[in-house]
């Protein structure tokens, strides 16, 4: 088995096994690898922060207030209706200049104010974005577009939990506060865990678009490391690999949508102990 | 900033007026051969022949389990390898190779695989008693599939295939940022970004681009509204469910 | 001897330059990391190149710390004058049109004639080039240039990187490539004659300088000083030398 596996890495690169594995370990190979870090914590972040914009619009669309609920379908009709990848460079860029207009109201004279023409007005109201920032802007972008996705879900989930249960816990002497807190929202999470499911596999799959934020992530190193190289002393001379590094990611992400679907189906059927439903 | 300044706006409107066709061009262009595709991976995908079921199953998976960002990179590169060997000698590396091409391919590949989780799932809606009724009264299993099983089976798919249309329309913003950029040839994306780099107003140029995706997308609803209306229209209304921009329907 | 005054000039611009914005600690170099022997990523994924050892010379001599920091080419100026570093190292020419946005420092590479490449045994004319497709790195000098002088009747094909550019003239996707001669020399001589030159040189842009905002004249001036020094002491041809070849030398 092993020697079958190394005669056929062995003829994939017309190289001995030793020698290839030696590649795939250099230091640019270990920085793809590592780079697997942006993915993971702009998924998690991302995930997290979609979760709360979602139990936010839910609460905006079912808001007694008219202003709230328009609000509320607003915001999920405008990510609705633009794709993700604008708003996700979009939102970083607005929210830089923003922060810097704020900033500049506070920290540059008046008089620099009225008279600059470059932005921003001044020196001290330059707000860098490294990897970091960007990293954290990215996690805000992906929260607030799968946001809307899960404030829909959740919004289904609340309306589908049994009116019935409800009657009952009012009958029983809880309160509105109770009801809606300990029966409502309690069970709503086993009606939406399918949906948000759903929304973490379209997530997941956006974070292959940090690379368009200077984000060294997995795919700016498949485009680096794969790209062709002519030149010994810039590294290992070869052709064009990139397709090798992209079917490689292709792949990864099957792997990562795999587990994924695995891990809800556990969580799924434990939310679901002693419900009774499908 | 002149933010609101109308002639600002109107010119960004104006410049971004072509590149708009781009991507309605990418869309429009996938759909002929995506929507067939969908149907036949979806049929394909409950064969009693294992292998095909086997395979389509496996298609759908991985191209609704990785992303389109991937797919487009990934498909450009390998068909970029095939090049000296295959396309060169047939003389057809200038039609495979263009973005023109390319673009829709990689989304047909990609639209194709959700569509037919969605015709999968209308296909097995079919109210079996219209089916048995077929049966009872002699028709063929071809006659069945033509004039009772499709028919249902579009309806019932119908309000999410709109969706899915949408995505694909918003798809589209991916190709340049992936593919090379021939002449002229820019999408919306493309100029939105080339005209922030003049100016640096990313309010103004992302939220004329973002308009265009909005008003097209309703459009799109809006069209498909219609249709469905009719694909509807001998059904009690009562039974109906209308078609809104809400996302109802996951990808 | 000399050596010594400017830099303590240096210094002292230095300084002021620190002292002045509170935000910027040190001065971050925003380079493309994909345009070898230049700014690459070598095999240990560590930046490296002909402006990754200047700029760190240079920084050396202003006595700052800097940060290097990779940008996609394209997005490279709007992204300095947003801020998010303050000098961009990535042999970009010094031309008029971009003058007009950023300021450039004195230059580290003499004017460098663009060339063409394509594979061995293509011919062109190009007093009279038509149905050619034509590759080029998007906002780059000769991206304009092949626009203005062959936009009619061939095909203008832009990428993100210069790499992928190459890889499709590997791949006969592309006829010929037009790129900086300093870029595509090594990659000729590597391919071993796949890839020749074809067609005559031409000068489009200027020499090549480290650009800084509109507004940060004082860091300008301490990265001008410290090249100043850099080249006075053989510095900068020692460099040019090791990366370009033998024949690489700043003329006087």
């Amino acid at each position: 088995m092993l020697d079958a596996l190394i005669a056929w890495s062995g003829g994939a690169f017309g190289e001995d096994w030793a020698a290839r594995l030696s590649y795939l370990t250099n230091g640019k190979h270990l920085a793809w690898y590592a780079s697997v870090r942006f993915t993971l914590i702009a998924a998690f972040a991302g995930a997290a922060i979609a979760v709360l914009c979602g139990l936010l619009g839910a609460a905006a669309l079912r808001s007694g207030l008219a202003p709230l609920r328009w609000l509320g379908t607003l915001y999920i009709t405008m990510v609705r209706g633009i794709p993700d990848v604008l708003f996700f460079l979009f939102f970083p860029l607005a929210f830089e200049q923003a922060v810097e207009w704020v900033m500049a109201q506070r920290l540059c004279g008046a008089e620099v104010l009225a008279s600059s023409t470059s932005w921003p007005p001044c020196q001290a109201a330059q707000w860098y974005l490294g990897t970091g920032e960007y990293l954290a802007l990215a996690c805000v972008s992906l929260g607030i577009v799968y946001g809307a996705f899960a404030a829909n879900v959740i919004n289904g989930a609340m309306t589908a939990v049994p009116r019935g249960q409800l009657e009952a816990a009012v009958a029983y002497g809880f309160t509105q506060r109770q009801v809606f807190w300990r029966f409502q929202v309690r069970q709503m999470w086993i009606y939406a865990l399918p949906g948000l499911s759903n929304v973490w596999m379209l997530l997941l799959k956006a974070t292959s678009l940090l690379s368009l934020l200077q984000i060294q992530d997995m795919v700016l190193w498949a485009n680096r490391i794969g790209a062709p190289n002519y030149i010994a002393r810039v590294g290992t001379v070869h052709g064009d690999w990139r397709w090798r590094y992209y079917l490689a990611l292709f792949v990864f992400y099957i792997l990562l949508t795999l587990v994924s679907e695995y891990l809800f189906r556990r969580l799924s059927a434990r939310a679901g102990r002693g419900m009774a439903i499908g | 900033m002149s933010l609101l300044a109308d002639s600002a706006v109107v010119e960004t409107a104006r410049a971004l007026a072509k590149p708009a066709l781009f991507n309605i061009y990418f869309a429009l262009a996938s759909i002929p051969l995506g929507f067939p595709f969908a149907l036949a991976l979806a049929i394909g995908r409950d064969s009693r022949v294992k292998l095909i079921a086997l395979l389509c199953r496996g298609y759908i998976y991985a191209f609704r389990g990785s992303p389109l960002f991937i797919q487009f990179f990934m498909v450009y590169s390998v068909m970029l390898a095939f090049n000296l060997e295959y396309w060169k000698p047939l003389g057809i590396d200038h039609i495979v190779l263009h973005p023109l091409f390319l673009g829709p391919l990689v989304l047909v590949l990609n639209t194709a695989a959700y569509g037919a989780e969605i015709f999968s799932g209308a296909l097995k809606a079919v109210p079996s008693g219209q089916l048995e009724a077929a049966r009872a009264v002699g028709m063929s299993r071809f006659q069945i599939f033509r004039s009772v099983t499709w028919p249902n089976a579009l309806r019932i798919a119908w309000p999410a295939y709109t969706n899915e249309v949408v995505f694909l329309f918003h798809a589209t913003a991916l190709v340049y940022f992936t593919l090379p950029v021939i002449d002229n040839q820019k999408d919306l994306m493309n100029m939105a970004g080339e005209l922030f780099e003049r100016d640096y107003n990313v309010f103004l140029h992302y939220s004329v681009a973002a308009g265009y995706f909005l008003v097209i997308s309703a459009l799109i609803f809006w069209l498909a509204g219609l249709v469905y209306k009719r694909l509807t229209r001998h059904l009690d209304p009562q039974a109906r469910t209308g078609m809104r921009m809400r996302p109802n329907y996951l990808r | 001897m000399i050596v010594i005054r400017p830099l303590a000039a240096v210094a002292a611009t230095a300084a002021l330059v620190l002292a002045g914005p509170a935000l910027a600690a040190d001065v971050r170099i925003a380079t493309e990391g994909a345009y070898a022997p230049w700014n690459y990523l070598d095999d240990n994924g560590e930046l490296a190149g002909y402006e990754i050892d200047l700029g760190n010379e240079v920084c050396a001599r202003a006595g700052v710390e800097c940060e290097w920091v990779i940008n996609e080419w394209d997005s490279i100026i709007p992204n300095l004058q947003a801020g998010n570093y303050d000098v961009i190292m990535a042999g970009m020419s010094i031309t008029d049109e971009r003058m007009e946005m950023i300021d450039f420092s004195e230059a580290y590479f003499p004017p460098d004639p663009s060339r063409y490449i394509a594979l061995a045994g293509a011919e062109f004319d190009f007093d009279a080039l038509s149905g050619a497709k034509i590759g080029a790195q998007g906002a780059t000098i000769q991206a304009a240039y092949a626009e203005e002088n062959f936009g009619d009747g061939n095909t203008i094909l832009t990428y993100e990187l210069p790499d992928q550019s190459v890889a499709d003239l590997a791949a006969g996707n592309i006829d010929i490539i037009i790129a900086d001669g300093s870029y595509l020399e090594p990659i000729v001589e590597g391919s071993d004659g796949a890839m020749v030159f074809v067609g005559p040189d031409v000068m489009i842009g200027g020499g090549v300088g480290a650009g800084t905002r509109k507004d940060s004249a004082d860091l300008n001036a301490a990265i001008s000083a410290a090249l100043v020094s850099i080249k006075e002491d053989g510095t900068l041809d020692k460099l040019m030398v090791e990366y370009f070849g033998e024949a690489a030398a700043f003329p006087e």
